[in-house]
Protein backbone atom coordinates (compact mmCIF):
# COMPACT_ATOMS: atom_id res chain seq x y z
CA UNK A 1 0.00 0.00 0.00
CA UNK A 2 1.66 3.46 -1.07
CA UNK A 3 -1.24 5.72 0.42
CA UNK A 4 -1.17 6.62 3.83
CA UNK A 5 -3.01 4.06 5.67
CA UNK A 6 -5.56 6.03 8.04
CA UNK A 7 -6.88 3.88 11.17
CA UNK A 8 -10.47 3.44 11.35
CA UNK A 9 -11.19 1.40 14.51
CA UNK A 10 -8.68 1.35 16.82
CA UNK A 11 -9.06 -1.09 20.35
CA UNK A 12 -6.52 -0.20 23.19
CA UNK A 13 -6.29 -3.41 25.91
CA UNK A 14 -9.72 -4.22 24.76
CA UNK A 15 -11.34 -6.96 27.58
CA UNK A 16 -14.56 -8.52 28.37
CA UNK A 17 -15.89 -11.04 31.00
CA UNK A 18 -19.09 -12.30 31.49
CA UNK A 19 -19.47 -13.15 34.90
CA UNK A 20 -16.90 -14.75 36.01
CA UNK A 21 -15.46 -15.73 32.38
CA UNK A 22 -12.67 -13.75 30.75
CA UNK A 23 -13.42 -13.76 27.15
CA UNK A 24 -11.57 -11.58 25.78
CA UNK A 25 -7.98 -10.80 27.69
CA UNK A 26 -7.21 -7.63 26.06
CA UNK A 27 -6.86 -6.99 22.30
CA UNK A 28 -5.23 -3.93 20.89
CA UNK A 29 -5.74 -3.85 17.18
CA UNK A 30 -5.87 -1.12 14.46
CA UNK A 31 -7.73 -1.20 11.54
CA UNK A 32 -7.14 1.05 9.09
CA UNK A 33 -9.54 2.31 5.93
CA UNK A 34 -10.04 0.12 3.03
CA UNK A 35 -8.78 -2.70 4.68
CA UNK A 36 -10.24 -6.24 4.44
CA UNK A 37 -9.83 -8.06 7.68
CA UNK A 38 -10.85 -12.07 8.32
CA UNK A 39 -10.99 -13.10 11.94
CA UNK A 40 -10.76 -16.74 12.21
CA UNK A 41 -10.24 -18.93 15.25
CA UNK A 42 -11.76 -21.68 16.96
CA UNK A 43 -15.45 -21.67 18.55
CA UNK A 44 -15.60 -20.00 22.08
CA UNK A 45 -12.39 -18.07 21.45
CA UNK A 46 -13.82 -14.77 21.36
CA UNK A 47 -13.85 -13.52 18.42
CA UNK A 48 -17.84 -12.46 17.95
CA UNK A 49 -17.33 -11.03 21.45
CA UNK A 50 -14.30 -8.97 20.20
CA UNK A 51 -16.02 -8.00 16.59
CA UNK A 52 -19.62 -6.78 18.66
CA UNK A 53 -17.74 -4.88 21.01
CA UNK A 54 -16.32 -2.59 17.89
CA UNK A 55 -20.11 -0.80 17.84
CA UNK A 56 -20.85 -1.41 21.35
CA UNK A 57 -23.12 -4.02 21.17
CA UNK A 58 -20.93 -5.54 24.03
CA UNK A 59 -19.59 -3.20 26.46
CA UNK A 60 -16.32 -3.77 27.28
CA UNK A 61 -15.23 -4.78 30.96
CA UNK A 62 -11.94 -2.11 30.19
CA UNK A 63 -10.09 -1.07 27.54
CA UNK A 64 -11.25 1.38 24.60
CA UNK A 65 -12.63 1.24 21.18
CA UNK A 66 -11.63 4.44 18.99
CA UNK A 67 -13.82 5.19 15.67
CA UNK A 68 -12.99 8.02 13.45
CA UNK A 69 -10.73 9.37 15.98
CA UNK A 70 -13.64 9.34 18.62
CA UNK A 71 -13.88 6.81 21.85
CA UNK A 72 -17.29 5.27 21.78
CA UNK A 73 -19.55 5.69 24.86
CA UNK A 74 -22.43 3.07 24.85
CA UNK A 75 -23.94 5.48 27.34
CA UNK A 76 -24.05 8.01 25.50
CA UNK A 77 -26.70 9.14 22.71
CA UNK A 78 -23.43 10.15 20.09
CA UNK A 79 -23.23 6.00 20.25
CA UNK A 80 -26.50 5.81 17.87
CA UNK A 81 -24.67 8.31 15.28
CA UNK A 82 -21.20 6.27 15.40
CA UNK A 83 -23.56 2.94 14.85
CA UNK A 84 -24.76 4.53 11.81
CA UNK A 85 -21.32 4.85 10.43
CA UNK A 86 -20.91 0.79 11.38
CA UNK A 87 -22.74 -1.72 9.29
CA UNK A 88 -23.20 -5.17 10.77
CA UNK A 89 -24.63 -8.38 9.58
CA UNK A 90 -25.49 -11.16 12.24
CA UNK A 91 -24.75 -14.90 11.67
CA UNK A 92 -28.79 -15.36 12.52
CA UNK A 93 -29.62 -12.29 9.99
CA UNK A 94 -32.26 -10.63 12.16
CA UNK A 95 -33.80 -9.35 9.42
CA UNK A 96 -37.18 -7.26 10.74
CA UNK A 97 -39.99 -9.87 9.83
CA UNK A 98 -43.18 -7.18 10.42
CA UNK A 99 -41.53 -5.23 7.51
CA UNK A 100 -41.70 -5.19 3.88
CA UNK A 101 -37.91 -6.04 2.41
CA UNK A 102 -38.59 -2.40 1.48
CA UNK A 103 -39.24 -1.30 5.07
CA UNK A 104 -36.54 -3.20 6.30
CA UNK A 105 -34.23 -1.45 3.92
CA UNK A 106 -36.05 2.16 4.32
CA UNK A 107 -36.40 2.25 8.07
CA UNK A 108 -33.80 3.35 9.71
CA UNK A 109 -32.60 5.72 6.91
CA UNK A 110 -35.92 7.62 7.01
CA UNK A 111 -36.21 7.41 10.90
CA UNK A 112 -32.45 8.53 11.58
CA UNK A 113 -30.81 9.94 8.85
CA UNK A 114 -34.43 11.90 7.95
CA UNK A 115 -34.12 10.99 4.36
CA UNK A 116 -36.85 11.67 2.26
CA UNK A 117 -39.05 8.53 1.80
CA UNK A 118 -38.85 8.73 -2.07
CA UNK A 119 -34.50 9.08 -2.25
CA UNK A 120 -34.79 6.30 0.80
CA UNK A 121 -36.83 4.01 -1.93
CA UNK A 122 -34.89 4.75 -4.89
CA UNK A 123 -31.62 3.45 -3.16
CA UNK A 124 -33.70 0.44 -1.74
CA UNK A 125 -34.22 -0.47 -4.90
CA UNK A 126 -30.50 0.02 -6.59
CA UNK A 127 -29.35 -2.22 -3.73
CA UNK A 128 -31.66 -4.82 -4.13
CA UNK A 129 -30.72 -4.73 -7.99
CA UNK A 130 -27.39 -5.49 -6.83
CA UNK A 131 -27.97 -8.29 -5.24
CA UNK A 132 -30.65 -10.18 -7.13
CA UNK A 133 -33.69 -9.42 -4.65
CA UNK A 134 -35.26 -6.62 -7.18
CA UNK A 135 -38.47 -8.76 -7.42
CA UNK A 136 -39.27 -9.18 -3.26
CA UNK A 137 -39.55 -5.75 -2.73
CA UNK A 138 -42.77 -6.23 -1.61
CA UNK A 139 -42.31 -9.65 -0.12
CA UNK A 140 -42.51 -10.52 3.24
CA UNK A 141 -38.92 -11.75 5.06
CA UNK A 142 -40.74 -15.10 5.90
CA UNK A 143 -40.70 -15.62 1.65
CA UNK A 144 -37.44 -15.29 1.42
CA UNK A 145 -34.81 -18.12 1.61
CA UNK A 146 -31.82 -18.04 4.24
CA UNK A 147 -29.44 -16.92 1.78
CA UNK A 148 -31.77 -14.07 0.77
CA UNK A 149 -32.59 -13.19 4.30
CA UNK A 150 -28.88 -12.48 4.45
CA UNK A 151 -28.21 -10.49 1.28
CA UNK A 152 -31.26 -8.27 3.10
CA UNK A 153 -29.86 -7.66 5.97
CA UNK A 154 -26.60 -6.75 3.87
CA UNK A 155 -28.61 -4.27 1.60
CA UNK A 156 -30.24 -2.71 5.23
CA UNK A 157 -27.02 -1.97 6.64
CA UNK A 158 -25.42 -1.03 3.04
CA UNK A 159 -28.44 1.90 3.55
CA UNK A 160 -26.78 3.58 5.75
CA UNK A 161 -23.63 4.45 4.17
CA UNK A 162 -21.50 2.89 6.50
CA UNK A 163 -17.81 3.39 6.31
CA UNK A 164 -17.18 0.29 8.05
CA UNK A 165 -19.36 -3.29 7.68
CA UNK A 166 -18.63 -5.90 10.24
CA UNK A 167 -19.58 -9.66 9.66
CA UNK A 168 -20.44 -11.59 12.66
CA UNK A 169 -20.51 -15.62 10.78
CA UNK A 170 -22.40 -14.58 7.79
CA UNK A 171 -22.90 -17.96 6.65
CA UNK A 172 -22.79 -19.98 9.31
CA UNK A 173 -26.69 -20.34 9.60
CA UNK A 174 -26.80 -20.76 6.11
CA UNK A 175 -27.63 -24.45 4.05
CA UNK A 176 -24.19 -25.00 2.07
CA UNK A 177 -26.07 -24.30 -1.50
CA UNK A 178 -26.58 -20.49 0.06
CA UNK A 179 -23.25 -19.75 1.10
CA UNK A 180 -22.01 -18.75 -2.54
CA UNK A 181 -24.35 -16.33 -3.17
CA UNK A 182 -23.89 -14.24 -0.11
CA UNK A 183 -19.69 -14.50 -0.10
CA UNK A 184 -20.25 -13.01 -3.88
CA UNK A 185 -21.59 -10.29 -1.91
CA UNK A 186 -19.23 -9.63 0.62
CA UNK A 187 -16.67 -9.94 -2.11
CA UNK A 188 -18.20 -7.35 -4.09
CA UNK A 189 -18.49 -4.97 -1.42
CA UNK A 190 -14.93 -5.62 -0.77
CA UNK A 191 -13.88 -4.85 -4.01
CA UNK A 192 -15.42 -1.61 -3.42
CA UNK A 193 -13.11 -0.50 -1.57
CA UNK A 194 -15.55 -0.95 1.63
CA UNK A 195 -13.39 -1.40 5.10
CA UNK A 196 -14.68 -4.84 5.86
CA UNK A 197 -14.19 -6.73 9.33
CA UNK A 198 -15.42 -10.64 8.44
CA UNK A 199 -15.66 -12.94 11.66
CA UNK A 200 -15.64 -16.28 9.67
CA UNK A 201 -15.14 -19.97 9.43
CA UNK A 202 -14.71 -20.20 5.17
CA UNK A 203 -10.64 -20.51 5.31
CA UNK A 204 -11.31 -20.47 1.40
CA UNK A 205 -13.01 -17.30 1.43
CA UNK A 206 -10.75 -15.64 4.00
CA UNK A 207 -7.47 -16.90 1.88
CA UNK A 208 -8.69 -14.98 -1.31
CA UNK A 209 -10.62 -11.80 0.46
CA UNK A 210 -8.51 -10.68 3.38
CA UNK A 211 -6.01 -7.91 3.06
CA UNK A 212 -5.26 -9.19 6.55
CA UNK A 213 -6.30 -12.58 8.46
CA UNK A 214 -6.32 -12.64 12.59
CA UNK A 215 -6.17 -15.41 14.29
CA UNK A 216 -8.12 -14.92 17.68
CA UNK A 217 -7.75 -18.30 20.54
CA UNK A 218 -8.63 -17.85 24.11
CA UNK A 219 -9.22 -13.68 23.67
CA UNK A 220 -6.08 -12.88 22.55
CA UNK A 221 -4.83 -11.74 19.22
CA UNK A 222 -2.51 -15.53 18.57
CA UNK A 223 -1.28 -14.81 15.47
CA UNK A 224 -2.18 -12.02 12.51
CA UNK A 225 -0.66 -11.46 8.96
CA UNK A 226 -1.35 -11.61 4.78
CA UNK A 227 -3.65 -14.73 4.19
CA UNK A 228 0.24 -16.19 2.73
CA UNK A 229 1.84 -15.69 5.61
CA UNK A 230 -0.70 -17.15 8.01
CA UNK A 231 -2.30 -19.97 6.05
CA UNK A 232 1.53 -21.19 4.58
CA UNK A 233 3.59 -20.11 7.15
CA UNK A 234 2.02 -20.26 10.43
CA UNK A 235 4.46 -19.59 13.12
CA UNK A 236 2.31 -20.08 16.45
CA UNK A 237 1.33 -23.67 17.44
CA UNK A 238 -1.97 -23.16 18.22
CA UNK A 239 -2.31 -21.54 14.72
CA UNK A 240 -0.64 -24.65 13.29
CA UNK A 241 -3.52 -26.72 15.02
CA UNK A 242 -6.29 -24.63 14.33
CA UNK A 243 -5.39 -24.99 10.92
CA UNK A 244 -5.09 -28.22 10.80
CA UNK A 245 -8.03 -28.95 11.90
CA UNK A 246 -10.32 -26.76 9.42
CA UNK A 247 -7.96 -27.38 6.63
CA UNK B 1 -87.39 -26.39 46.07
CA UNK B 2 -89.71 -23.52 45.06
CA UNK B 3 -90.12 -22.32 41.79
CA UNK B 4 -87.72 -23.99 39.06
CA UNK B 5 -84.55 -22.03 37.17
CA UNK B 6 -86.16 -21.82 34.13
CA UNK B 7 -89.43 -20.01 36.34
CA UNK B 8 -87.20 -17.66 38.09
CA UNK B 9 -85.26 -16.59 34.82
CA UNK B 10 -88.23 -15.96 33.11
CA UNK B 11 -89.55 -13.53 35.86
CA UNK B 12 -86.49 -11.84 36.69
CA UNK B 13 -84.33 -12.00 33.51
CA UNK B 14 -84.39 -7.98 33.79
CA UNK B 15 -82.59 -8.23 37.06
CA UNK B 16 -80.00 -10.92 35.74
CA UNK B 17 -79.23 -8.65 32.38
CA UNK B 18 -78.06 -5.69 34.26
CA UNK B 19 -76.41 -7.75 36.27
CA UNK B 20 -74.23 -9.00 33.47
CA UNK B 21 -74.27 -5.69 31.78
CA UNK B 22 -72.39 -4.62 35.16
CA UNK B 23 -69.91 -7.48 35.33
CA UNK B 24 -68.91 -6.63 31.62
CA UNK B 25 -68.25 -3.04 32.63
CA UNK B 26 -66.77 -3.57 35.57
CA UNK B 27 -64.31 -6.03 33.73
CA UNK B 28 -64.05 -3.78 30.85
CA UNK B 29 -63.00 -0.56 33.07
CA UNK B 30 -60.67 -2.91 35.04
CA UNK B 31 -58.72 -4.58 32.42
CA UNK B 32 -58.83 -0.89 30.12
CA UNK B 33 -57.42 1.62 32.55
CA UNK B 34 -55.53 -1.50 34.27
CA UNK B 35 -53.55 -1.72 30.60
CA UNK B 36 -52.60 1.70 31.00
CA UNK B 37 -50.90 1.24 34.19
CA UNK B 38 -50.17 -2.00 33.52
CA UNK B 39 -47.85 -0.46 30.44
CA UNK B 40 -46.49 1.74 32.81
CA UNK B 41 -45.19 -0.67 35.38
CA UNK B 42 -44.06 -2.88 32.36
CA UNK B 43 -41.56 -0.14 31.10
CA UNK B 44 -40.90 0.68 34.76
CA UNK B 45 -39.64 -3.17 35.40
CA UNK B 46 -37.84 -3.26 32.53
CA UNK B 47 -35.75 -0.12 33.29
CA UNK B 48 -31.87 0.10 33.90
CA UNK B 49 -32.66 1.81 37.32
CA UNK B 50 -32.75 0.05 40.15
CA UNK B 51 -35.01 1.87 42.13
CA UNK B 52 -37.86 2.16 39.89
CA UNK B 53 -37.24 -1.38 38.62
CA UNK B 54 -37.57 -2.13 42.54
CA UNK B 55 -40.52 -0.43 42.92
CA UNK B 56 -42.25 -2.48 39.53
CA UNK B 57 -41.57 -5.27 41.23
CA UNK B 58 -42.73 -4.79 44.67
CA UNK B 59 -46.15 -3.39 43.42
CA UNK B 60 -46.67 -6.61 40.96
CA UNK B 61 -45.69 -9.08 43.49
CA UNK B 62 -47.67 -6.73 46.17
CA UNK B 63 -50.91 -6.95 44.34
CA UNK B 64 -50.56 -10.73 42.34
CA UNK B 65 -49.94 -12.13 45.45
CA UNK B 66 -52.19 -10.69 48.05
CA UNK B 67 -55.79 -11.81 47.64
CA UNK B 68 -58.13 -9.62 45.31
CA UNK B 69 -60.88 -9.57 47.93
CA UNK B 70 -58.63 -8.81 50.63
CA UNK B 71 -57.49 -5.42 48.04
CA UNK B 72 -61.10 -4.77 48.32
CA UNK B 73 -61.50 -4.25 51.28
CA UNK B 74 -58.18 -2.24 52.35
CA UNK B 75 -59.38 0.44 49.20
CA UNK B 76 -62.90 0.33 50.48
CA UNK B 77 -62.42 0.84 54.09
CA UNK B 78 -58.93 2.69 54.15
CA UNK B 79 -58.79 4.86 51.21
CA UNK B 80 -61.84 7.60 52.07
CA UNK B 81 -59.68 7.24 55.37
CA UNK B 82 -56.27 8.36 53.29
CA UNK B 83 -57.51 10.31 50.94
CA UNK B 84 -60.14 12.29 52.13
CA UNK B 85 -61.06 13.58 48.80
CA UNK B 86 -62.31 10.61 47.67
CA UNK B 87 -64.89 10.41 50.81
CA UNK B 88 -67.79 12.30 48.56
CA UNK B 89 -67.26 9.96 45.23
CA UNK B 90 -69.27 6.71 44.78
CA UNK B 91 -68.31 3.68 46.61
CA UNK B 92 -68.12 2.21 43.09
CA UNK B 93 -64.69 4.03 42.65
CA UNK B 94 -63.08 2.51 45.56
CA UNK B 95 -63.49 -0.98 44.91
CA UNK B 96 -62.47 -0.15 40.77
CA UNK B 97 -59.64 1.36 42.20
CA UNK B 98 -58.74 -2.34 43.49
CA UNK B 99 -59.83 -3.99 40.09
CA UNK B 100 -57.96 -1.83 38.00
CA UNK B 101 -54.74 -1.73 40.22
CA UNK B 102 -54.74 -5.27 40.37
CA UNK B 103 -55.70 -5.92 36.49
CA UNK B 104 -52.47 -3.88 35.46
CA UNK B 105 -50.16 -5.80 37.96
CA UNK B 106 -51.39 -8.95 35.72
CA UNK B 107 -51.00 -6.82 32.79
CA UNK B 108 -47.59 -5.79 33.62
CA UNK B 109 -46.44 -9.08 33.27
CA UNK B 110 -48.20 -9.62 30.47
CA UNK B 111 -46.60 -6.83 28.38
CA UNK B 112 -42.93 -7.74 29.75
CA UNK B 113 -43.16 -11.44 28.99
CA UNK B 114 -44.70 -9.97 25.46
CA UNK B 115 -41.40 -7.84 24.91
CA UNK B 116 -39.07 -10.19 26.46
CA UNK B 117 -40.38 -12.62 23.92
CA UNK B 118 -39.10 -11.14 20.53
CA UNK B 119 -35.78 -12.07 20.03
CA UNK B 120 -32.96 -10.37 21.59
CA UNK B 121 -31.55 -10.36 17.52
CA UNK B 122 -34.27 -8.19 16.42
CA UNK B 123 -33.32 -5.34 19.10
CA UNK B 124 -29.28 -5.63 18.51
CA UNK B 125 -30.09 -5.54 14.52
CA UNK B 126 -32.16 -1.96 15.12
CA UNK B 127 -29.23 -0.45 17.50
CA UNK B 128 -26.60 -1.31 14.74
CA UNK B 129 -28.38 0.63 12.32
CA UNK B 130 -27.47 3.34 14.67
CA UNK B 131 -31.71 3.43 15.70
CA UNK B 132 -32.52 4.97 19.24
CA UNK B 133 -33.06 2.76 22.26
CA UNK B 134 -37.00 4.56 21.36
CA UNK B 135 -37.46 3.89 17.91
CA UNK B 136 -35.85 0.21 18.84
CA UNK B 137 -38.77 -0.14 20.36
CA UNK B 138 -41.62 1.31 18.92
CA UNK B 139 -40.59 0.26 15.42
CA UNK B 140 -39.18 -3.23 15.88
CA UNK B 141 -40.03 -4.34 19.25
CA UNK B 142 -43.52 -3.62 20.12
CA UNK B 143 -44.94 -4.28 16.63
CA UNK B 144 -43.93 -8.00 17.09
CA UNK B 145 -44.57 -8.12 20.86
CA UNK B 146 -48.20 -6.96 20.30
CA UNK B 147 -48.89 -10.62 18.62
CA UNK B 148 -48.49 -12.34 22.05
CA UNK B 149 -49.52 -9.63 23.76
CA UNK B 150 -53.14 -8.50 22.49
CA UNK B 151 -54.77 -12.62 23.06
CA UNK B 152 -53.42 -12.67 26.74
CA UNK B 153 -54.77 -9.21 27.30
CA UNK B 154 -58.10 -10.76 26.06
CA UNK B 155 -57.50 -13.51 27.99
CA UNK B 156 -57.02 -11.64 31.24
CA UNK B 157 -60.18 -9.70 30.30
CA UNK B 158 -62.04 -13.15 30.55
CA UNK B 159 -60.08 -13.63 33.96
CA UNK B 160 -61.32 -10.47 35.13
CA UNK B 161 -64.85 -11.31 34.08
CA UNK B 162 -64.87 -13.96 37.20
CA UNK B 163 -62.84 -11.51 39.21
CA UNK B 164 -65.49 -9.21 39.34
CA UNK B 165 -67.71 -11.04 40.92
CA UNK B 166 -66.49 -10.44 44.55
CA UNK B 167 -67.60 -6.88 43.72
CA UNK B 168 -71.18 -8.01 44.67
CA UNK B 169 -69.75 -8.25 47.94
CA UNK B 170 -69.62 -4.13 48.21
CA UNK B 171 -73.37 -4.04 46.59
CA UNK B 172 -72.33 -3.02 43.79
CA UNK B 173 -74.73 -4.18 40.82
CA UNK B 174 -73.11 -6.77 38.88
CA UNK B 175 -73.91 -10.71 37.95
CA UNK B 176 -73.11 -11.96 41.44
CA UNK B 177 -74.89 -9.42 43.61
CA UNK B 178 -78.78 -10.36 41.56
CA UNK B 179 -77.64 -13.39 44.04
CA UNK B 180 -78.32 -11.06 46.88
CA UNK B 181 -81.47 -8.92 45.45
CA UNK B 182 -83.25 -12.73 44.88
CA UNK B 183 -82.18 -13.70 48.24
CA UNK B 184 -85.12 -11.40 49.67
CA UNK B 185 -87.20 -12.48 47.69
CA UNK B 186 -86.80 -15.97 49.61
CA UNK B 187 -84.70 -17.74 46.48
CA UNK B 188 -82.00 -19.18 47.57
CA UNK B 189 -80.70 -21.56 44.92
CA UNK B 190 -82.29 -21.21 41.51
CA UNK B 191 -80.41 -17.50 40.98
CA UNK B 192 -76.89 -19.37 41.47
CA UNK B 193 -77.18 -21.55 38.68
CA UNK B 194 -78.45 -18.93 36.43
CA UNK B 195 -75.00 -17.10 37.69
CA UNK B 196 -72.73 -19.97 36.89
CA UNK B 197 -74.68 -20.68 33.72
CA UNK B 198 -74.00 -16.67 32.37
CA UNK B 199 -70.13 -16.68 33.65
CA UNK B 200 -69.84 -20.15 32.09
CA UNK B 201 -71.46 -18.74 29.20
CA UNK B 202 -69.52 -15.59 29.18
CA UNK B 203 -66.24 -17.15 29.56
CA UNK B 204 -66.76 -20.05 26.46
CA UNK B 205 -68.02 -17.48 23.96
CA UNK B 206 -64.77 -14.81 24.62
CA UNK B 207 -62.55 -17.80 24.79
CA UNK B 208 -63.68 -18.97 21.51
CA UNK B 209 -63.16 -15.68 20.09
CA UNK B 210 -59.82 -15.02 21.21
CA UNK B 211 -58.85 -18.54 19.95
CA UNK B 212 -60.02 -16.79 16.40
CA UNK B 213 -57.63 -13.66 17.18
CA UNK B 214 -54.98 -16.15 18.08
CA UNK B 215 -54.99 -17.51 14.29
CA UNK B 216 -56.16 -14.50 12.67
CA UNK B 217 -52.43 -13.35 14.34
CA UNK B 218 -50.08 -16.29 13.73
CA UNK B 219 -51.08 -16.18 10.16
CA UNK B 220 -48.76 -13.45 9.32
CA UNK B 221 -45.66 -15.06 11.08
Amino acid sequence: MTEKRLPLIETKDLKKNFNDLEVLKGISETIYKGEVICIIGPSGGGKSTFLRCLNMLEEPTSGEVYFEGEKLDPKSTDIDRHRQKIGMVFQQFNVFPHLSVLDNITLAPTLEKKIPLKDAQEQAYKLLEQVGLSDKANEYPRKLSGGQKQRLAIVRAMAMEPDVMLFDEPTSALDPEMVKGVLEVIRQLADTGMTCVIVTHEMGFAREVADRVIFIDEGVVAEEGTPEELFNNPKNERTKEFLSQVL
Amino acid sequence: MGPSIIDVFIEYWPIFLKGTIGTLRFAFIAVSLGSILGTLVAFMHLSKNKIIKGIATVYANVLRGTPLLVQMYIAYFFLPIAIPVLNNVDKEVYVLIALIMNSSAYVSEIIRGGINSVDSGQSEAARSLGMSARHTMTKIILPQAIKNILPALANEYIAMIKETSMAGTFMLYELMYTRTILANKYLSWQPLFIIAGIYLLLTLVLTSLVKHLEKRFSVSD
